[in-house]
């Protein structure tokens, strides 16, 4: 049961990143090609709802088992040691942002200070810059407040009643308190966890749907295409990691 | 969200729009805009130019770099749509060039300025403020036109700028904004001081006591992180750059490392000096104290604070003093902009980086935009506001720019503009 469990949310989180590398293709030719800002929309939409039902879904498998989407083995071991609270940190989307608008300011800078009327400079406008501002102190203060409720249902596994139960139990772990006890002290923690995912997983929608509404559809095209290529590209990388440290998975 | 999408990108399409793959199509396309402007600004500039009255003049000297013959900017416009980079490349220059000289011209022509012109001597101005890469939001900033009310030695007012870029917390820069401007005013009303240097020693004087004692106090309830809990209260500071502008001076008054800076004819000049604690003149006055600076990540006051001055901070005192540098400067037609920033654009922006951005803001956004034809996607501003819209491009740019370089800081930037004639 749990091993099938298990390789069923593996084969489902394999299906969302071949997803993400159909989606990135897709997003590239968009840009790439002269799409109307309608089509840029409707690609955009798209997306947003994969996204969505992704959420939805993985949500419905957490409540089954949580433990494994906060550690999940189907990640390497850099995609996991980044996970905050079993994802991305939605206040690093915003850091793409600015690192996506700062590749063209450098490189244009010269040209404008020669007189070059430039209207792409870094693309974000004055108004979006702010939004994207106010949207960031939101995001970090709902991160803040999340992880101070992580932090509270880690200590309570060392508190009662599950401590209690393990300080009981006689020698390495056999015993202590009725099974049944245990079981259901730690279902009732997973609970929570879960509850906590669901939100941490709300955070990072809300964010990105944010950051969509906030961005010109070309500017979010590139924006989404970014995002996907970074979790790609660290799923390579920290496989390749696994491999050169001899960690096979 | 379609919807929203729409909305966001009517009213940015002017700055946002363009993007790699089209930049080079949609430069052309604001150059048909900008060249299709000149023929209604054209005419609205001759009459003045001929009659070259002072007052005429400065009024609409807002409108001068389309000096071009009527003829040359038909055909500008007829032709952008073909050559459209030698068009960009080859009339800017030429446009940046008579418009210096004519901002320059009135000036010098102008005699002391009277009541009138005082009245439209309200500068404009930009300002950007980010969190960017940090996760705490410590900088605050404080604009007032107009602040002192009506002072007899100065009609038309005088205006307030300020940028405080605060550490440990937050509460105590938030305060420098609320209350710093109302301080200088009182000063300037009842102080009594017979200097600005006298004037603004004792507003940042009372500024810090006022800190010091709203913190001890207790009395008032604060949003910030550390709620005011002394001890923690006692090591949180601020930095503060003020810059009074008054129709003929721009008054500077600095303590810690935030900076002001002049551009003036396309030349950075500070208006303040960071106050460093290994500035050898700050290190002496703090061994002198019997403080150290300790080399802990940099040089920092008794190993903690990497400044030498500012607003709070009462555990370092007195080798962090809240006492200002003050530097009076007087305006000359020369003068392009002001711009106030916190360490998190200076800390990757030089002076004359800076500089030549806003100024190049400023002058591209000459002329203000007339009313236009429909069909035209351009986000319209109001014309008498575009010189606004200029300084926040600036502000924005050079926001833009200090987190492109990876500014690590909290970035808050204010660009005025001092051209007397704008």
């Amino acid at each position: 049961m749990a091993a099938s469990d298990q390789s069923k949310d593996a084969c489902y989180y394999q299906e969302w990143m071949n997803l993400q590398e159909e989606e990135l293709s897709e997003l590239n030719q968009a840009t790439n090609g002269c799409t109307s800002n309608v089509e840029l929309s409707s690609l955009i939409d798209k997306i947003m709802s994969h996204f969505e039902d992704y959420m939805k879904q993985r949500t419905l498998m957490a409540r089954a088992d949580v433990s494994p989407y906060f550690a999940p083995t189907w990640c390497s071991s850099l995609e996991r040691s980044v996970l905050w609270i079993g994802g991305c940190r939605p206040s690093s989307y915003i850091r793409l942002i600015y690192a996506l608008c700062g590749i063209e300011i450098e490189s244009q800078l010269t040209e404008f200070l020669h007189g070059v009327r430039l209207g792409s400079l870094g693309q974000l406008s004055a108004r979006q810059l702010s939004m994207v501002d106010e949207l960031q102190r939101k995001t970090i203060r709902e991160e803040r407040s999340l992880s101070t409720r992580l932090a509270s249902l880690q200590e309570d596994l060392l508190d009662n009643p599950i401590a209690t139960m393990a300080v009981a139990a006689s020698g390495g772990g056999g015993g202590g308190g009725s099974s049944d006890n245990v079981e259901a002290a730690l279902d009732k923690h997973g609970h929570s966890m879960t509850a906590i995912l669901e939100e941490a997983d709300r955070l990072r929608l809300g964010t990105v749907k944010e950051i969509v509404r906030i961005l010109t559809p070309r500017q979010a095209v590139d924006f989404l295409a970014a995002g996907k290529k970074v979790r790609l590209c660290m799923q390579e990388w920290g496989k390749k990691r696994d491999l050169d440290h001899g960690r096979i998975n | 969200m379609a919807g929203m999408c729409c909305e966001v990108n009517l009213a940015e399409t002017e700055t946002s729009a363009p993007v790699e793959p089209s930049s080079r199509s949609a430069r052309r396309r604001r150059m048909e805009i900008h060249q299709f402007n000149f023929v209604p600004t054209d005419s609205a500039v001759a009459p003045p130019l001929e009659t070259r009255g002072k007052r005429k003049r400065q009024k609409f000297d807002a409108v001068v770099p389309v000096l071009q013959p009527p003829r040359k900017c038909g055909k500008a416009a007829r032709s952008c749509e073909e050559d459209d980079e030698k068009v960009n490349n080859s009339h800017l220059p030429g446009e940046v060039e008579p418009e210096k000289k004519q901002l320059r011209l009135p000036a010098a022509e102008t005699t002391p300025v009277s009541e009138l012109d005082v009245a439209r001597d309200c500068p404009k101005f930009g300002m950007t403020s980010v969190c960017g890469r940090r996760r705490d939001m410590e900088d605050a900033v404080a604009i007032h036109t107009s602040f002192a009310g009506a002072n007899p030695n100065f009609p038309s007012g005088m205006h307030f700028f300020g940028v405080y870029d605060g550490h440990g917390c937050s509460h105590v820069a938030t305060r420098c904004k609320d209350r710093m401007h109302e301080i200088v005013k009182d000063e300037l009303q009842t102080g009594g001081s017979s200097s600005w240097e006298r004037t603004m020693f004792e507003s940042f004087l009372k500024m810090d006591k006022e800190v010091g004692d709203w913190c001890s106090g207790g009395e008032c309830i604060s949003a910030c992180r550390c709620e005011l809990q002394t001890p923690q209260c006692d090591a949180v500071g601020s930095t503060a750059v003020v810059a009074v502008v008054t129709p003929d001076k721009v008054v500077v008054s600095n303590c810690g490392d935030s900076r002001a800076v002049l551009c003036r004819n396309g030349v950075a000049i500070p208006l303040s000096v960071d106050h460093k604690p290994d500035r050898p003149d700050e290190l002496n006055r703090i061994q002198e104290a019997g403080g150290r600076v300790i080399f802990w990540d940099g040089p920092r006051v008794l190993g903690v604070l990497a400044m030498s001055r500012a607003i709070g901070d009462n555990y370092l005192k007195p080798f962090v003093i809240s006492e200002p540098e003050v530097t009076v400067t007087e305006r000359t037609a020369e003068d392009e902009c002001l711009i106030l920033a916190s360490d998190g654009l200076w800390d990757v922006v030089s002076n004359e980086t800076a500089c030549g951005v806003a100024r190049m803001c400023l002058q591209s956004r000459k002329p203000p935009s007339p009313p236009r034809s429909p069909g035209n996607d351009m986000s319209v501003t109001v014309a008498g506001e575009s010189s606004d819209k200029a300084c926040s491009d600036a502000s924005i740019l050079l926001t833009k720019l200090a987190l492109a370089r990876h500014s690590t800081d909290n970035v808050s930037v204010v660009v005025v503009d001092l051209r007397k004639s704008s």
